[in-house]
């Protein structure tokens, strides 16, 4: 059967957010900006970055996703991922591992709701007509630098985005227990375009994901969309084996 | 109706020395035992990179193997990826030709362009360009095959004049497919004359609409090749036994380990926005919904339970306008070889007669 993660969360889970009611109310956050890029990653990495309920997929991947939301119920804000492509059982997932925000107000609501494992950072995001590029520059260094160059449109179709796994603490049954929330966004697509991918600079450390080394370029994209954060539905339980961790809520 | 095998190869962790050898030489044996038991044809994929899912990166040599090995089984490159990175359209021609000859007229062409980006992006393809270069070479194949000699000014490829040789054993050349798996590929094989070689698994309805779509196009194709192939290809999973109840469940039991080892690749949709490949990443969605059924229940197309239940199975096949059935009989030995021999030999006895094949070929052997 396929390889799985091998990777112990506890030491990531005592700095997760912790949600204590899986029943936010959804979202709308209109007219997000959303630059992703994504490359394959070194195979020396292919099962340290993720807990046994997961498998990686074939080849590794890291995606790279950063989004700027002018309007949400608790103002502006810039989020920044870098998520691991995996399979929760046979469906395409993103597991995270640390995030970062530039909105203390977002910061808080998003791993209260979603149980986005975030820290502070100064995140930027500047669209060009040759280029859109995002960095991130936490504790005085920039720990993600990416570019999509030479952007042509596409249909808003042709992009496909990842449901993400935030690793985040749950009370389930008067407990407080290790959970990976499932996150998974609807779209409406206003305008796309696609384009050359480039990673300027990474630290791997600072994403929770030591080991990780971006060695080939896959694809780019940009996208302006009404987003739609979602009621969460799903729980997977990053210890147990992928055929036993999915919960439904 | 014909039935046949199919074969992905794949083959489970851990790989020690003798995993690779066991399962081919498994495979082998069920190619020889449907021959005598009377299949058709045998197909093999070619898929790089797709660990576990489908160690069948050269289905060239296994073809030949299996031909060599057999008397009258056909053999059916499912598929050649007609991407210049992958192959190359003049050792494409020279190959299938030769595999014509020394199985003495017994190849099937199937035509494709990967729809991975484990294998696209391990060979530098661009996924823009797909299905444009596969649209050329099932064009000039068949005239590299046909004529003497043979030029060519294309966009993706071109080629001063040579003999291309040698020429396929069965004339005019042999019958070509396409490999189904997006949405509207199959009409692009009938506006071309081509076979539709379905790998979609997908249930009576949704296959229903589609071959009668299929067919109304066909009339009208502009063929590639010297003839039409007017046929319906389809694959489906296999397992026969006595007892239903467990014929069903071990069955279900392979499909299920099929579609999850599938599922873990990286589809050139999830990795590469593009037009060039369709959205919602419908080959997995359409075999889930082929291979699931409420609690208790066997998905309706699936070839698995007793003889009868397989019979009423292919029969719906038939019904809805499929012309022939491969099977796939294993995903990383999942089922004890012994068990998928003997699930052969019941289906091939109790199964098979009840469906006898249409005598003419659709293309003859001959020589010169």
């Amino acid at each position: 059967m396929p390889l799985t993660g091998t990777r112990n969360l506890s030491a990531l889970v005592g700095a997760a957010p912790l949600v204590s009611a899986l029943d936010a109310a959804q979202w709308d956050l209109p007219g997000a900006q959303i630059l992703q890029i994504m490359f394959e990653i070194g195979d020396e990495a292919m099962t340290s970055l993720l807990p046994p309920a997961l498998h990686p997929t074939i080849p590794p991947t890291l995606v790279f996703t950063v989004t700027r939301f002018p309007e949400s119920p608790v103002g502006p804000f810039v989020l920044a991922e870098t998520r691991v492509g995996c399979r929760s059982g046979a469906r395409p997932r993103g597991f995270l591992a640390r995030g970062y925000c530039d909105s203390p107000a977002a910061l808080k609501a998003l791993g209260e709701r979603w149980g986005y494992p975030l820290q502070l950072a100064e995140v930027t995001l500047a669209k060009r007509y040759d280029r859109i590029h995002a960095e991130v520059r936490a504790v005085s260094k920039t720990i993600l630098d990416m570019t999509l160059l030479n952007p042509e449109p596409v249909s808003g179709n042709d992009l496909q985005y990842l449901a993400s796994l935030n690793t985040a603490q749950v009370v389930r049954g008067g407990s407080t227990l290790p959970r990976l929330i499932q996150v998974d966004p609807e779209y409406a697509f206003r305008s796309a375009d696609r384009g050359k991918p480039q990673l300027g600079s990474f630290d791997a450390d600072a994403w929770q994901l030591a080991g990780a080394r971006p060695v080939h370029p896959v694809s780019a994209s940009f996208a302006v969309a009404d987003v739609t954060m979602p009621v969460i539905r799903y729980l997977v339980d990053p210890a147990k084996p992928p055929l036993e961790s999915v919960e439904r809520l | 109706m014909k039935f046949g095998l199919f074969f992905e190869i794949s083959v489970p962790r851990p790989w020690e020395a003798e995993t690779e050898y066991k399962v081919y030489q498994n495979c082998l044996e069920q190619v020889r035992l449907a021959d005598e038991l009377g299949f058709d044809q045998v197909w093999a994929v070619e898929h790089h990179f797709l660990e576990e899912y489908s160690h069948c990166s050269a289905p060239e040599v296994f073809l030949t193997a299996c031909a060599m090995q057999t008397k009258n089984i056909r053999i059916g490159r499912g598929i050649v990826v007609c991407v210049p990175q992958f192959n190359n359209p003049i050792k494409a021609a020279e190959v299938a030709a030769t595999m014509d000859i020394v199985s003495g007229g017994r190849l099937e062409f199937g035509t494709g362009r990967s729809a991975t980006w484990t294998e696209l992006g391990g060979f530098g393809a661009d996924p823009d360009e797909t299905k444009k270069t596969w649209d050329e070479w099932t064009r000039i194949i068949p005239k590299m095959w046909t004529q003497e000699r043979f030029r060519y000014e294309g966009r993706a490829f071109s080629m001063p004049q040579r003999a291309i040789l040698p020429k396929p054993y069965q004339k005019p050349h042999p019958p070509m497919w396409v490999a189904v798996t997006s949405p509207g590929t199959e009409l692009d094989a009938a506006d071309r004359g081509m076979g539709s070689l379905g790998l979609t698994f997908g249930g009576f309805a949704e296959q229903e609409k589609k071959i009668a779509e299929y067919r109304r196009r066909i009339k009208y194709c502009d063929p590639v090749g010297s003839f039409v192939n007017e046929q319906v290809n389809t694959v489906n999973f296999l397992f026969c036994h006595e007892d239903n109840e467990y014929g069903a469940r071990t069955g279900q039991r392979l499909a299920g380990t099929f579609n999850y080892l599938a599922e873990q690749l990286l589809a050139a949709r999830q990795a590469y926005p593009t037009r060039s490949y369709p959205n919602l990443g419908l080959l997995p969605a359409l075999r889930r919904e082929a291979t699931s059924a409420p609690e208790g229940q066997i998905p309706e197309g699936l070839a698995i339970g007793n003889p009868d239940r397989i019979a009423e199975v292919v029969r719906k096949w038939e019904a809805v306008g499929v012309d022939r059935i491969n099977f796939l009989l294993n995903a990383i030995e999942t089922v004890p070889q012994e068990e998928v021999l003997a699930s052969l030999r019941l289906f091939a006895k109790e199964v098979m007669p009840k469906f006898a094949a249409k005598p003419e070929p659709v293309a003859v052997g001959g020589g010169a």
